[in-house]
């Protein structure tokens, strides 16, 4: 206990903050009047869709910034938070749908923001296939920074096209009000507190575990060059 | 001015290649009447579909064979080298986009010439609109996906899967068009007027000048990658 580890940090409080989430989710909020218990998958949904959302305009951000200086540390801001941001699309379709079989009684529904979620689900995975069929690093980090742009570019289309869809989606915080109970509303904060948190650790890790990576590429071929 | 004759040139030897070889319309044409009548068969012989299904099969056949003619388009570039005679002629990239977005508009509008009629002929029994109705649908439909596909085929004839990658990458940047496609067409196909349309043709056209903008701003990036 020399010296502070600066990069346990955000894992450190993450691991803080996660169990008092959950904790505050079930001894804390109160039972929601109509969906009973099936109604607190809310606060790990609305979380991990804010955080996946954050992780795609990360990524769209890193690519600008890779086609603009062309940095290693850019492309791997990228990677990082495409593959975060797919995950947690796919966590934020699963939450969605375990909690869509009790209360519209179907999984799916082509509801706005669940196509919207779903097509920016398919448009990031594909960039995630891009990357693993190139080999050379300035490539792939050109190309994948061109379709995390154009995907990013998509999502406001994707939500006009899906409007022709009739929404059943809860609208629970609006522009004017928030429609919940204090209690629930500082349970969902707590809950969004922590996954930002998990989200930069998990960042931090990913970007990092990239650098190494290219620097024992880089090692590896200079060996061979030598 | 310059510019234009430089667009005209590079459309006029893709498509002067395209006569010569037919390599990609034949295939096209051959593809997409083939998916007409597999679908056709699998809808069971002698039912008819109403204005909402046939839709839907039109956009499915019509997408399917676009996307053999547009991987042509920039393998044919790369097998002889040609991408890095482009690049040292004096032609910008911008043109290049727009001339290799040309010709893909235009191989597609004449595959189109064959798959709509034969389209009506196996399914149109019992569609009361017009063949010229779906028009503008096809006109945004191949801007659309003209420019989107060019830059996404750049980047896939830069991989090693080309074939494999380029649907994969495209589709789902297309689904929102498609989306709007299939129900636009259906109430064509149902004999609505064109002023019904609009609320599907708008955002189309939003779409085909985002996707326009956005490719030619990043198609340079990609090309120098090739």
């Amino acid at each position: 206990m020399t010296t502070f580890n600066r990069s346990a940090l955000f894992p450190g409080l993450a691991a803080v903050l996660i169990p008092i989430a959950i904790g505050m989710v079930f001894f804390y909020s109160p039972l929601e009047k109509t969906m009973g218990s099936v109604q607190k998958i809310f606060y790990f949904h609305l979380p991990l869709a804010l955080t996946a959302f954050l992780s795609f305009f990360v990524a769209c951000i890193s690519g600008i910034m890779y086609l603009r200086n062309r940095q290693r540390i850019w492309d791997a801001r990228l990677a990082a938070s495409v593959e975060i941001g797919v995950v947690l699309t796919t966590l934020v379709l699963i939450t969605g749908s375990l909690w869509g079989k009790p209360i519209w009684n179907t999984f799916w529904t082509w509801d706005p923001r669940l196509t919207t979620s779903l097509i920016l689900w398919f448009i990031f995975a594909s960039c995630l296939i891009l990357r693993s069929a190139i080999d050379e690093e300035g490539k792939r980090a050109t190309f994948s920074a061109v379709m995390a742009i154009v995907g990013f570019v998509d999502v406001p289309i994707v939500f006009l096209s899906a409007r022709l869809f009739r929404s059943i989606h809860p609208t629970v915080i609006r522009a004017d009000s928030v429609g919940l109970e204090t209690s629930m509303l500082v349970t969902l904060l707590v809950c969004m507190a922590a996954m930002l948190v998990f989200w930069v650790g998990l960042y931090k890790f990913r970007v990092s575990l990239f650098l190494q990576e290219a620097m024992i590429n880089d090692l590896q071929t200079d060996g061979t060059k030598s | 001015m310059k510019s234009l004759r430089q667009i005209r040139f590079l459309c006029g030897k893709d498509l002067r290649i395209e006569l010569r070889k037919k390599e990609s319309l034949v295939s096209m044409a051959f593809f997409g009447v083939l998916i007409l009548v597999m679908l056709n068969i699998a809808n069971g012989v002698g039912k008819q579909i109403d204005a909402e299904a046939g839709a839907g099969i039109l956009w499915v056949a019509i997408l399917f064979s676009s996307v053999l003619g547009l991987g042509r388009v920039f393998a044919r570039e790369k097998e002889n080298g040609c991408v890095a005679a482009l690049l040292i002629s004096p032609v910008s990239s911008g043109e290049i986009f727009v001339a290799k977005a040309l010709v893909n508009f235009s191989l597609m509008l004449l595959a189109e010439l064959v798959l709509v009629p034969i389209f009506f002929v196996l399914f149109g029994a019992r569609l009361s609109g017009d063949p010229l109705a779906l028009l503008p649908i096809l006109v945004l439909v191949n801007f659309g996906f003209s420019t989107t596909g060019t830059l996404v085929s750049a980047i896939s004839a830069g991989t090693r899967r080309n074939e494999v990658l380029l649907p994969i990458l495209l589709f789902p940047l297309l689904l929102p068009l498609m989306t709007l496609a299939v129900k636009a067409t259906a109430l064509a196909l149902a004999a609505k007027p064109l002023a019904d349309l609009r609320g599907q043709l708008e955002p189309m056209a939003a779409f085909c000048v985002v996707f326009a903008a956005a490719g030619y701003l990043l198609f340079p990036f990609v090309l120098r990658e090739d």
